[in-house]
């Protein structure tokens, strides 16, 4: 009995634990946790990493890290012994290898695409935002569907730019647009700007045992952004929403095996209390002894096994991405310029310390300059 | 006793049903399916997954024997010179464009017996240097550097990997159309083209559905 309860009760600890004092600098406590945390969340720490590496201008080390982080995603096909764990009664969901939820995924690969048409290939920035738009294909409600107006709107741009007709991509895009309608292709922008801004969502857990996945809303001051190169001024309005995106895909797979081990819990723990009380009645008459003592210790059973059932939801969230993305294509001559970025609040008013300065190099037809800001880019930087 | 006995089993009978039972219940093919490569007419039981390898030397190769058998390479009277122009990847999956002509020029060199030649254009920026360097004096010539040496292509060589994909809850699908073709740079006739189809399906973890 106490070999059983023993197993049951083992426990498995989720916390991550990097093996080396943090810094306080992203890039280096990323590091650190992709090389001594636990392998189950090597990807969430390279999505994080790849991030803050993009936002200090170290571009090749967020290619390195999303290559190696998309590697891993786009192979879960077939058996996986760690989702195989976190399906199981006695395991948390969190013991499964990190791989995100689809907006998670969008993201990891819609980096990547940004990071393809800054090295002049577009056709892979393209092939990474056409898979970005395939994580999310997959939801409930069909309505929000490959419901992305940027990856559409790049897939058709990227498709302009190699010659070939972006206009059914375009039509999409406009068609999803809830926040914004991005504008006609300009064939002859040659300087691509992304940008990003807000605080994106984050996950909780809700219910009797913490079994239901949630969303915390994302946070932004910044409702829009505007770029300023000489003289000349460009509206950056937000045309995805990542909160939008996390919360319209209506529920997973394991949410249903979540709800299964909750169940499970829940029926254990009252069986457990049941049989525990009645038997322990039972044990004190002389009589039913025997009977009370057996009811009790299957009731004690019961309990244990409740409570070592994990229906608890995966939280581990990649916490410090965006919660808006917006993109503008610009035409500028070749040569050195400088790009100030302002974000803006919901009255169109810069906020304070919150405007980014790129120096960039356009170079001459027909390769395009990709630029990458977020409010939480290092400024001033040259890209 | 019997009593006993009769609790102690169901007390074991119990634990066992409690430690076997499987949260999972409910859910199709929670373990996955694995991936499976097939033929590209031969259809599915769900959808697919990358260009991998295996892909690349399958493909690569059937080209490289297409090629060899093409007339105007077969009975050419001098050698055909071969400049390599980059795929163009239209599918869902970044690759790198240049290994797939890479694998064919490669195999075509192993096997032609010097029925073709390639001609080295992604080295231009370099071989120009080199020739500006001669053509100035700073290097020795084993020839009169002044004239123009370097060869033009007769046939260039090119493709395009164009994808079709499918995701449901039953999984994800991925056909693949490798296209390569030769074309006459004199006439812009395509000399030759074939392809090859790869179609993989597979069906992730219940747990990251």
């Amino acid at each position: 009995m106490v070999a059983m309860s023993l197993l049951l009760v083992g426990c498995q600890t989720t916390r991550y634990v990097p093996g080396k004092p943090l810094t306080g600098d992203a890039f280096i406590d990323g590091q650190a946790a992709i090389q001594h945390g636990p392998p189950k969340d090597k990807v969430l720490w390279q999505y994080r990493t790849a991030v803050a590496a993009m936002r200090r201008g170290q571009f090749e080390e967020a290619k390195k890290l999303l290559d190696d982080a998309i590697v891993r995603i786009s192979n879960v096909i077939g058996k996986d012994p760690t989702a195989r764990k976190a399906r199981s009664y006695f395991s948390p969901e969190a013991k499964k290898t990190f791989i995100g939820e689809p907006y998670e995924r969008v993201m990891a690969y819609y980096y990547r695409g940004i990071l393809y048409w800054r090295d002049g290939e577009p056709d892979n920035a393209r092939a990474c935002f056409r898979s970005a738009a395939l994580e999310d294909s997959d939801t409930v409600d069909k309505k929000y569907s490959s419901d992305y107006v940027l990856l559409d709107y790049l897939d058709g741009l990227a498709s302009l730019k190699l010659g070939g007709d972006g206009s059914d991509a375009f039509k999409r895009a406009g068609a999803e647009a809830k926040l914004a309608h991005p504008p006609s292709y300009n064939a002859k922008a040659n300087v691509l700007v992304f940008v990003e801004f807000g605080q994106g969502p984050t996950k909780y857990a809700m219910g009797e045992y913490a079994e239901r996945l949630m969303f915390r809303g994302g946070i932004a001051a910044t409702r829009a952004a505007q770029a300023q190169v000489g003289q000349k001024s460009y509206q950056l309005q937000p045309y995805d929403d990542l909160y939008f995106q996390a919360t319209t895909r209506g529920g997973r797979v394991m949410d249903h095996i979540l709800a299964n081990k909750a169940g499970f819990k829940r029926t254990t723990d009252a069986v457990g209390n049941v049989s525990l009380v009645s038997g322990l009645v039972l044990a004190t008459s002389k009589d039913t002894q025997v009977a009370g003592l057996g009811a009790a210790a299957f009731g004690l059973i019961s309990k244990i096994a409740s409570g070592s059932t994990t229906p608890e939801a995966d939280v581990r969230s990649w916490d410090n991405l965006p919660l808006f993305l917006s993109f503008a294509a610009l035409e500028l001559a070749p040569g050195s310029q400088t790009i100030t970025v302002d974000f803006l609040d919901e009255a169109s008013r810069p906020l304070a310390d919150h405007t980014k300065t790129i120096t960039i190099n356009v170079p001459a037809a027909p390769a395009d300059k990709v630029v990458y800001v977020s409010d939480k880019s290092l400024t001033p930087q040259t890209q | 006793m019997e009593i006993k006995n009769t609790l102690t089993l169901s007390s074991f009978a119990a634990v066992a049903v409690l430690i076997s039972a499987c949260a999972s219940s409910g859910v199709k093919n929670p373990s996955g399916v694995p991936v499976t490569e097939m033929k590209g007419d031969e259809r599915g039981f769900v959808a697919g997954t990358g260009v991998e390898s295996q892909d690349l030397v399958a493909v690569a190769d059937k080209m490289a024997r297409s090629i060899l058998n093409v007339p105007q390479i077969a009975n050419a009277q001098g050698t055909p010179r071969i400049a390599l122009d980059p795929v163009m990847n239209e599918t869902r999956f970044p690759i790198n464009k240049d290994i797939f002509l890479t694998r064919i020029r490669t195999q075509l060199n192993s096997k032609s017996q010097g029925k073709v030649i390639f001609l080295a254009r992604e080295r231009m920026a370099a071989l120009e240097r080199e020739r500006q360097l001669k053509q100035s004096g700073q290097v020795t010539s084993s020839s009169d550097p002044k004239l123009v040496e370097f060869k033009g292509a007769d046939f260039l060589l090119t493709g395009k990997l164009q994808g079709l994909t499918t995701k449901t809850a039953a999984g994800t699908s991925d056909y693949v159309l490798y296209s390569f073709q030769l074309i006459d740079t004199r006439t812009t006739d395509i000399i030759w083209e074939d392809s090859a189809e790869i179609k993989k399906q597979g069906l992730e973890d219940a747990a990251y559905r």
